[in-house]
């Protein structure tokens, strides 16, 4: 997910007309054999937090296939729902959804993706083994059928401030008690000048409030479901993650309630928070003059760790693919689509320009990568390497609904984390039957 | 107390009471001329005018098609909810057609909650072909509004002289003459004032439009404001500015048809 | 009510025997209300009919009426704590915004009747709030609450009321009551207009009577201008009622029903079911039950209203 810079949906014309300077970019020129589809027009939905993606990935197409290309972008929180709808109530506008791997296997229930598995076996340019660590089964795997191609690789890192931290003579937290010691101490000491120890992203919307929790249950070892597929909330380390978020909210910038993205990057930005655990764009909006404050004054480090846990562990928070509509009546230029969408060199492009939204999904990308943003390469290359997923049941997105508002009611006050984790296990109970 | 000095009072408190309503307004336009830096500073006043957020909220959004699309849906439906609501409203309230069911039956569609139609809709639009197109959400709008508009008429019906109906009748004018040539100048004001009424409430619809309407080409204001929400930065100063932009036609609407809108609001005093 | 007299007031058998002429007539009269009653059969009735049927099947999003399972999904749906709270809320909401908007509405009425100066400025002002979309009244008061740079705060911080801001709509304590404020801001004033166009049709004469028995203002409002307004009062009552129990927009952008389910009105937690948990069955049912309490909710009202119109006219 990232920056909108552009919001523009572009229109075939105006992918023409991008296409021009596109053609110089070393890369594209490798994007392999392409089909012609000139005369057709290809439409894709995305949701709005890359509609940043839309301008290159729209050109990109246009030239390789002669293609035109329309979008529509939706909020990340619909993406589902109108995707289904789409191909439900027999609409079919679209010819790929970008979808969130967290919903893949609810949308493979519903028959809303196309089973692409013959397609990429046929395709040597794929290369699955390029994709990080468990990223291509997790995105695209639904009972042994493959139904997409990763396109954003998102996790968390932790960012600090570093002249913040300095100031109050502590280091970065390797544990996540370390974490609410270091934001008690700042807020504590600078709190009413208005700079604060944290910022705990605690929106009610699952993959806000549940990216915060998921960082920290990573870091305790525990997992959303057992190896039995059985919720594991209501276990040391599920309601030890949920206490480290209920000990750091008071010294979070207020209130980890209303706290999620939008305005927590102009808060950290300018200087307003020591730390924030975040997708690792935004090391590179850290260091853009035109929108940072902080220029090289910030750092960036793998998440904390806690309980008797030493292995970091991070999650994979977020995270997109794109998948072929069932109900799309050209499928042959829709997997184009979404092939060039997930081939190494657009990858590459699109990971190596801060307003796409992009986090990196393959090794082979890496070397640009480091080059583009050496200062949080490190963090992102051992953090996407054993990431840990969210459950991926065709339950998930009524899971991770239940867990948000159970994690909001225990930072609301309502609940201590054990009730809250207790509730939430209970209700998965429910849901999974 | 004096006469005066309750005056006085009562003036005062006039000033409060306008303050309180303009306000947020007042603010938001603060806010649309301040940067990033300076809205996070809190202050009323922007400590320097920053004028850059109206060409940014342009550019990033489209603003200028949304409120096109607005305006196209808001005006159809609201035609189409005149075309239909006025010549029924009078037949059905000087002529009783449908007894007391059918006033009782129109009002009581009004409160179920919009979302009731969400689904069934959708697939009726889709089926039709109208999903995704600005004369499909007029067409849900000129019928969703048709309860109020029905209310807000047959007041109007009831305050319209018989002897003017009578006479025509008498003169060998048919129904559909009279409604013509007899009825429809005589409530012209209230045709006119149940009209902008129901163009507001298209205007300002939202969770219906976010699903009836998803290319930018169809989409409407509210639903393009709310895509500010789920931005990676909100962009609280390009927020105001298309906010700003998508009020001030219906504050120019306001001020025109000031009078109307009040009649139609009040005609006759609810009992 | 005024009837054309005999036309339709004419007995029914009595038209017939009058021959084509009045069989044309019913048809015409018919035929200009019939585009009414089908768009209602169409966007209200099937909508309904529909959803009843939904709320008797699983369903989820993708795959609709996957089976009928009776009155499961009701069950759930009154068995589930959070489902039932957002119903209180939701009532709570409607009633509180209700009984506030009234009170400032009939201050505000009474300022319009009786001020001197300003009294068109102030009606013409007071649309505003009317007219602006929901969606733009939250954007609004987001900026007016919001902890860094909303001018709530750095006003209360100024004035050393408050040392930290604080976030409003985060708050367990002061969400629910700042978006009710959002929603007084938007709808005081179509109630002021209301009570202010219903003081109008109230006979002067009375008042000039009342003075004359010698009663004081304060006297007269609650013995004479009161009684003579209840019907209307009621009337305004449940028209806001119902549009509060609607409320959605508002909730939408400046909440999102948080924190923890403190501002989840019953309208948005369908919602979510809905397009976010995609299970419509449940939604349905919830509907369903929802359009029941807001049905029990404005019963009273509706009641009230014609005793009040018994009693005092």
């Amino acid at each position: 997910m990232t920056a909108i810079n552009r919001r523009r949906f572009v229109r075939g014309a105006l992918s023409t007309a991008l296409a021009g300077p596109l053609l110089a970019h070393p890369a594209l020129v490798k994007l392999g054999r392409a089909a012609d589809f000139s005369g057709q027009t290809l439409r894709f939905m995305i949701i709005n937090p890359h509609a940043g993606s839309v301008d290159p990935l729209s050109a990109a197409f246009a030239e390789l296939t002669g293609a035109e290309v329309e979008s529509v972008s939706v909020p990340y929180d619909q993406i589902t729902a109108q995707s289904t709808l789409d191909v439900m109530s027999g609409t079919n506008d679209m010819d790929v959804f970008e979808y969130w791997y967290v919903d893949k296997e609810a949308l493979v229930r519903d028959g809303i993706l196309a089973d692409i598995t013959d397609r990429i076996a046929a395709d040597p340019e794929i290369d699955p083994d390029d994709f990080l660590g468990s990223l291509y089964d997790t995105y695209t795997l639904v009972n042994g059928r493959r139904y997409g191609l990763p396109y954003d690789g998102d996790t968390h890192v932790l960012f600090f401030n570093r002249t913040i931290l300095e100031r109050n003579g502590v280091e970065p937290p390797a544990t996540w008690d370390d974490y609410t010691q270091v934001a008690k101490a700042i807020t504590e000491a600078e709190g009413n000048g208005g700079v604060h120890g944290a910022l705990l992203m605690g929106k009610q919307f699952p993959i806000i409030i549940g990216s915060s929790y998921a960082n920290r249950l990573g870091g305790f070892g525990g997992n959303f479901l057992d190896a039995d597929g059985n919720p594991a909330l209501a276990t040391d380390a599920g309601i030890a993650a949920a206490q480290a978020m209920l000990d750091a909210a008071p010294w979070a910038v207020p209130t980890p309630l209303e706290t999620e993205f939008g305005n927590s990057i102009p808060v950290f930005l300018s200087g307003g928070a020591a730390m924030i655990e975040f997708w690792t764009d935004l090391g590179t909006w850290s260091q853009d003059p035109g929108q940072s404050q902080i220029v090289d004054e910030w750092g960036v480090v793998p998440m904390p760790v806690g309980g008797g846990n030493t292995v970091n562990r991070p999650a994979l928070n977020a995270g997109f693919g794109f998948g072929v509509s069932s109900g799309s009546g050209n499928q042959d230029m829709a997997w184009e689509f979404v092939r060039m969408a997930a081939s190494k060199e657009f990858h590459t492009r699109v990971l190596t320009d801060n307003t796409t939204g992009v986090d990196p999904t393959r090794r082979s990308a890496l070397p640009a990568y480091r080059d583009f943003a050496p200062l949080q390469a490190d963090a992102v290359e051992q953090a996407i390497g054993n990431a840990f997923s969210w459950p991926t049941k065709p339950e998930s997105p009524e899971l991770m609904q239940v867990l948000a508002d159970e994690l909001g009611a225990m930072l609301a006050g309502d609940k201590t984390a054990e009730q809250a984790m207790q509730d939430a296990d209970n209700a998965w109970q429910d849901i999974l039957g | 107390m004096s006469d005066v000095a309750l005056n006085r009072i009562r003036t005062g408190l006039m000033g409060l009471v306008m303050l309180f309503f303009i306000f947020p307004m007042i603010f938001m336009f603060m806010v649309s001329l301040k940067s990033q830096s300076d809205i996070a500073s809190g202050g009323f006043f922007p400590e320097q005018l920053f004028w850059q957020n109206y060409p940014d909220a342009f550019g990033s959004v489209a603003v200028a098609t949304f409120l096109r699309n607005s305006i196209i849906v808001a005006t159809v439906g609201a035609l189409i909810t005149l075309l239909i609501a006025v010549p029924a409203t009078h037949t059905i309230v000087r002529h009783q057609v449908g007894g007391k069911f059918l006033p009782a039956f129109i009002l009581a569609t009004y409160v179920a909650p919009p979302i009731v139609a969400l689904l069934p809709l959708f697939f009726l639009l889709r089926s039709t072909g109208l999903i995704n197109t600005s004369i499909g959400l007029a067409i849900v709008y000129g019928v969703m509004n048709l309860p109020v508009a029905f209310w807000l008429l047959s007041s109007f019906v009831r305050h319209l002289p018989v002897d003017f109906e009578e006479a025509a009748r008498i003169d060998g004018a048919g129904h559909l003459g009279v409604l013509r040539h007899i009825v429809v100048p005589l409530m012209l004001p209230g045709i006119i004032s149940t009209g902008i009424i129901c163009m507001i409430l298209g205007y300002n619809e939202f969770l219906l439009a976010s699903f009836f309407t998803r290319s930018e080409a169809t989409q409407t204001l509210p639903v393009g404001l709310s895509l500010f929400q789920g931005d990676r930065q909100l962009r609280f100063g390009q927020m105001a500015v298309a906010s700003l932009v998508g009020i001030i036609p219906l504050y120019f609407l306001a001020a025109f048809f000031q009078r109307w809108l009040i009649r139609g609001l009040t005609t006759g005093g609810v009992r | 009510m005024t009837v054309a007299p005999g036309v339709a007031a004419m007995p029914r058998g009595q038209a017939l025997l009058r021959g084509n002429r009045f069989d044309r007539r019913r048809l015409v009269l018919w035929g200009l209300t019939a585009p009414l009653v089908l768009g209602l059969v169409v966007f209200a009735v099937y909508p309904f009919i529909y959803l009843v049927f939904l709320s008797f099947s699983k369903s989820n999003l993708g795959t609709l009426f996957q089976d009928w399972v009776g009155w499961a999904n009701y069950g759930d749906a009154v068995g589930d704590p959070k489902f039932t709270a957002s119903l209180l809320r939701s009532t709570m909401f409607a009633l509180v915004t209700t009984a506030v908007t009234l009170v400032l509405g009939m201050a505000v009425a009474l300022l319009l009747d009786t001020a001197v100066r300003g009294r068109h400025l102030l009606r013409t002002l007071m649309l505003l709030p009317l007219l602006t979309p929901p969606v733009t009244v939250a954007v609004m008061w987001q900026l007016l609450l919001m902890p860094k740079g909303g001018w709530v705060n750095s006003f209360l911080m100024d004035l050393s009321l408050l040392s930290q801001p604080v976030s409003f709509l985060g708050s367990p304590v002061f969400a629910f009551p700042a978006i009710s404020l959002a929603d007084v801001w938007q709808w005081t004033p179509f109630v002021a207009i209301m009570i202010f166009a219903a003081l109008q049709t109230l006979p002067e004469d009375i008042f000039e009577a009342a003075q004359l028995d010698g009663a004081s203002r304060t006297q007269s409002f609650f013995y004479v201008t009161l009684p003579m307004l209840l019907p209307a009062l009621f009337t305004i009552a449940v028209l806001k009622l119902v549009i509060a129990f609607k409320v959605f927009d508002l909730v939408f952008v400046l909440t999102a029903g948080g924190p923890g389910q403190r501002t989840t009105v019953s309208s948005f937690h369908i919602y979510r079911v809905a397009i976010q948990q995609f299970n419509v069955g449940l939604a349905a049912a919830q509907t369903l039950v929802f359009a029941v309490l807001v049905g029990l909710v404005t019963l009273p009202f509706t009641t009230a209203h014609d005793w009040a119109l018994k009693k005092f006219h």
